[in-house]
């Protein structure tokens, strides 16, 4: 009787669990059976083509582009995203006014209440030569030598779309860290103002050490979400000129869907999931390693 | 970590599941029977490629009509651009849910649809001769024959062609040029005149492919060209490909006003760009020359004139060849109201239908014969039609011609040509790479 | 000495405070860039992009409702209200499952859950392709429905998780003692003192659903079932020569997240902060 009762229990979590077997495990597991196919939309005909699709990804220079792509988006978030949203914060909390500390932190996250689609689509028009603020801002400023079709050119593309998404992502990080650092006890800072240390080493001595499990965490989420990006890629180049701009996701996408090659497609995918579960693992265990020192 | 351990057992005894789980095959449609009168109930569903504006009412209005003659009947319109309705299709493709009528292109796009049994053989009812069949230009239906039978209901002809402001060609006492060299020659004087000599957006690729096509026909022979378009024929090696690809980047940096950075320029600005005067050319397709000089702009009132993209003086194909075909609309054959559809694009290519296609604002000029006519069409794609119909052989776009390994290895290649990134022998030595790898 | 390191520290205020100002207008002066760009002209876009429309054409937003934004925004508000009522339910369902009755395999029904944060959407993406054909939702609202709610549940779950456990468990004895069933507690007693997590998870998942693009492009076509990401992308193909519109659906698109942010502000925060903090 007690144990049917608690087997019964089991209806609190049934909807949960059964949503994510079959539409997230059970998708995920697919896929991995797809990597090993090739896959003819049309006919529907599949053929078990063993690690083929793995072989022709280590092969394809466009792959490593992408890669790097998605490597370079998350170094540049790092240090955008993680580091200056730190330093940020901590001089927006410096601030004596708390009228302006919430001010500042609101205007500086509203970017990231917007989606990247429209982000990506204004920045489009930013950097668009015809119409663009950016090209003719560089012109007012006498700049006009670096004005360029950023979004146009193999060197420049990704650039832009990264510098994008730090306009979009900065403001979130700041409030982050910002809520980080109010719950740092504020006599350690008054000590510090007592011993007669400046803001900078204050920063350095007192706030740094002690929202350092934070950074990493907000690096880790920064870094797999780089390893994700689909959105703004789409919208701004479709990965182009010349595949420059191609990250993994976009490069999935055009594998499958441009390409016809799902089995290809299912391959990248692949390489996305180990990528994205090793960052996921690492995740856990700071936050586990965080709750001992704590 | 035991917690991922414990993941990972699952995922991998899981993964072991799925491989042994896989299944796949095709089945082959069941013949159609075309003469039988349909049943005039149900929902057709379609997938048009008349998505935004002026087009998307042709359709809507279409389906309200046939609903009218039959009540029964109901529509469900995907109405997509000629921008999204590649990916569209595809997906719908591939998760095997194509509507009852679906867009195509000429060539190897609507090869794949046919060898995957996704098409329905029409050839009872729309071969040359039949009665449906009669009433189109034989050469639109040919577009979409395949080993003797058709597959698809032609809508409108299409072409590429350099539409030019007559006005502005007229104050500067500029000719419609007869060779590469002179097009190229009459760019410095538009720009000495403040014109953009040419207007080019290639933010998508695709426009950039579209003169390389042409350029290709020009200076590759014919026969060496098709071969080229069949990865299990294909060579690359001709080098009427580097003739070509020289003169595209001359074009580029000589006439366009964007020059190298016109991979950030949009295609729809680019034709703003001649409709409101600002430039003096830009490379379009039949089906846009009505949205482009439409009522009231600029280009409407000082008049729009056309020509074939010049081939260079010197040029070794086919100087005679025009880039474009005919577009058409295939039926799913898996579909519970096959007849139904077919009844429906009879209806649609019906000579009254026709004509409205034909005219503005859409301006499609239709397969249908002794359609478009001063009476009905503007002159622009009365013209356009009129070369279309003379051209020796119509050649279809790169990207739908041949494989999409080797078409989006084009793409590629013509954005680090615009960008100046890469010269044509290194694109075609990718190009090849891709064609070779896919076959 | 002194007076020269005070002076240092004014100016270096002086400094930051400039700096802090700077960087809040050169955030925000794209967004008012986009506004102001919705009610110029065509030409007047390609004219001067700084300058100020000579006539302020506020029918450019009518105009973009009319050509689609309005059918794409009371799409993805229905997608976004359910969507975010099921998930916040089926989580905490699940997180009261977890913290407060005894089932069996907790351990593993708890790391299957929260396992499913790693997921990256893009890895299942295929394979939900065939699967939502062969269940006939290909190109549904169901379709949406299922996926923001299957990928948003392990986070949220996670979230009012931890919360539940920092709850008093002497609430559920009294509850007990009372008479009330388990779901009785659940609904009267242990969700009404959840309400600031639960308004928080509610924030974070309008705003996740608000914006999600790969879901919404795969798996919709046609007007009627397209959200606004998937909507505008489409406005500016099919109207592109049109720019004010563009940026007049864009604009509406943004409005609801900014307003609903700057209302409910302190949740946000809590909700954000609670999500990477624990």
């Amino acid at each position: 009787m007690r144990k049917a009762a608690r087997w019964r229990n089991l209806v609190w979590v049934l909807p949960a669990v059964l949503l994510l077997c079959v539409f997230c495990y059970l998708p995920l597991v697919q896929n991995l059976g797809f990597s090993l196919l090739k896959w003819d939309i049309y006919s529907g005909r599949q053929a078990f083509v063993g690690a083929d699709n793995y072989v022709k990804m280590v092969n394809d220079p466009i792959f490593w582009k992408s890669l790097l792509n998605n490597t370079l988006y998350a170094g540049i978030s790092i240090i955008f995203q993680v580091f200056g949203a730190l330093v940020l914060a901590a001089l927006v909390e410096g601030l004596p006014s708390s009228r302006w500390r919430g001010t500042l932190r609101a205007i500086y996250f509203v970017p990231s209440a917007i989606s990247l689609t429209v982000a990506g689509l204004l920045f489009y028009f930013i950097y668009e030569p015809r119409m663009g603020i950016l090209n003719a801002a560089l012109e007012t400023l006498g700049l006009g030598n670096f004005a360029q079709a950023w979004l146009g050119q193999e060197n420049t593309a990704i650039f832009g779309i990264i510098a994008m998404s730090q306009w979009q992502g900065f403001g979130y990080c700041t409030l982050l860290f910002a809520v980080a650092l109010q719950r740092i006890p504020s006599e350690l800072f008054e000590a510090a103002s007592i011993d007669g240390v400046g803001p900078v080493r204050r920063f350095f001595s007192v706030s740094l050490p002690l929202v350092r499990e934070m950074s990493s965490l907000m690096m880790i989420v920064t870094v797999s979400g780089a390893f994700q990006v689909f959105n703004e890629v789409m919208v701004m180049t479709t990965g182009g000129p010349n595949n420059s701009s191609q990250v993994l996701g976009t490069w999935l996408y055009r594998s499958g869907f441009v390409r016809n090659d799902f089995g290809y497609a299912a391959a990248i995918a692949t390489a996305v999931f180990v990528i994205t579960l090793v960052l996921a693992v690492l995740q856990l265990w700071l936050a586990r390693r965080r709750r001992v020192e704590w | 970590m035991r917690k991922s351990t414990h993941m990972m057992t699952a995922l991998l005894a899981g993964t072991a599941l799925a491989l042994t789980g896989c299944t796949g095959g095709s089945q082959t449609a069941a013949q159609l029977d075309l003469q039988k009168e349909p049943e005039y109930s149900g929902t057709v569903s379609i997938l048009t490629k008349f998505g935004g504006d002026p087009l998307e009412p042709y359709f809507e209005d279409l389906a309200a009509e046939y609903t009218k003659l039959h009540p029964e009947v109901s529509f469900e319109l995907i109405q997509e651009t000629d921008q999204s309705i590649k990916d569209k299709t595809k997906t719908l493709t591939a998760s095997q849910a194509l509507p009852d009528i679906y867009f195509t292109w000429a060539g190897n796009w609507a090869n794949n649809f046919i060898d995957g049994g996704l098409a329905a053989d029409l050839t009872q009812a729309i071969a040359p001769g039949t009665e449906w069949g009669s009433t189109f230009g034989e050469s639109s239906l040919k577009a979409f024959e395949k080993d003797g039978k058709y597959f698809a209901v032609p809508l409108y002809n299409n072409g590429k062609f350099m539409g030019y402001n007559q006005k502005v060609f007229k104050d500067l006492g500029l000719n419609p040029p007869s060779t590469l060299e002179e097009l190229i020659s009459s760019c410095s004087v538009l720009r000495g005149a403040g014109y953009e000599p040419i207007a080019f957006g290639n933010k998508d690729g695709w426009p950039g492919l579209h003169y390389l096509q042409q350029l290709f026909a020009y200076e590759v022979p014919a026969e060496a060209l098709e071969a080229d378009f069949h990865p299990e024929t294909a060579k690359l090696d001709d080098p009427g490909y580097l003739r070509a690809m020289q003169q595209f980047t001359g074009l580029i940096n000589e006439c366009t006003g964007s020059g190298k950075d016109s991979n950030g320029v949009l295609y729809t600005s680019a034709q703003q760009a001649l409709a409101t005067g600002t430039a003096g050319m830009y490379y379009q397709e039949v089906l846009e020359f009505d949205t482009t000089a439409s009522e009231g702009s600029q280009l409407k009132n000082d008049g729009l004139g056309i020509f074939k993209l010049p081939a260079s003086a010197a040029a070794k194909g086919d100087t005679k060849a025009i880039e474009g075909s005919p577009e058409g609309y295939l039926i799913n054959p898996k579909s519970k109201n096959a007849a139904l559809a077919v009844d429906f694009m009879k209806f649609a290519t019906s000579k009254e239908n026709a004509t409205k296609l034909s005219a503005p604002p859409y301006g499609q000029p239709s397969a249908v014969k002794g359609v478009v006519s001063e009476q009905n069409s503007t002159g622009p794609v009365v013209e356009g039609i009129k070369q279309v119909n003379e051209a020796s052989e119509a050649i279809i776009w790169l990207d739908s011609v041949t494989v999409p390994d080797v078409a989006d290895a084009w793409l590629a290649g013509g954005e680090a040509l615009v960008a100046g990134s890469q010269s044509p022998q290194q694109v075609l030595d990718a190009v090849r790479s891709a064609s070779n790898a896919a076959k | 000495m002194v007076t020269r390191t005070s002076v240092l520290m004014v100016l270096g205020r002086v400094f930051v405070q400039a700096f802090l100002v700077a960087l809040a207008i050169v955030v925000i002066y794209p967004l008012l860039w986009m506004l102001l760009n919705g009610v110029k002209s065509n030409s007047e876009l390609f004219a001067d992009p700084f300058a100020f429309p000579h006539a302020w054409r506020w029918e450019n937003y009518v105009t973009a409702w009319n050509r689609g934004v309005g059918d794409y925004l009371t799409t993805s508000v229905l997608v976004t209200v359910a969507s975010t009522v099921a998930t916040v339910l089926i989580s905490a369902w699940a997180a009261y499952g977890l913290t407060r009755v005894k089932i069996p395999f907790n351990r593993t029904i708890l790391i299957l859950i929260l396992a499913g944060l790693m997921l990256a959407p893009t890895v299942a993406l295929i394979p939900l392709v065939k699967m939502f054909q062969a269940l006939g939702l290909y190109n549904s609202f169901w379709a949406l429905l299922i996926l923001y709610t299957a990928f948003r549940v392990p986070f949220t779950t996670f979230l009012i998780r931890a919360y539940m456990l920092d709850l008093p468990f002497e609430v559920d004895e009294a509850a007990a003692v009372d008479g009330a069933s388990k779901a009785r507690a659940f609904w009267q007693v242990i969700l009404p003192m959840c309400r600031p997590i639960i308004i928080s998870t509610i924030l974070l998942n309008v705003l996740f659903t608000w914006n999600e693009y790969l879901f919404a492009m795969i798996f919709t076509s046609g007007g009627a079932l397209q959200t606004l990401p998937v909507g505008l992308t489409n406005l500016m193909a099919k109207h592109g020569t049109d720019y004010p519109v563009v940026f007049a659906g864009m604009a509406i698109a943004a409005m609801p997240v900014i307003v609903l942010f700057f209302a409910g502000q302190r949740y946000f925060i809590r909700g954000l902060a609670d999500g990477v903090g624990k």
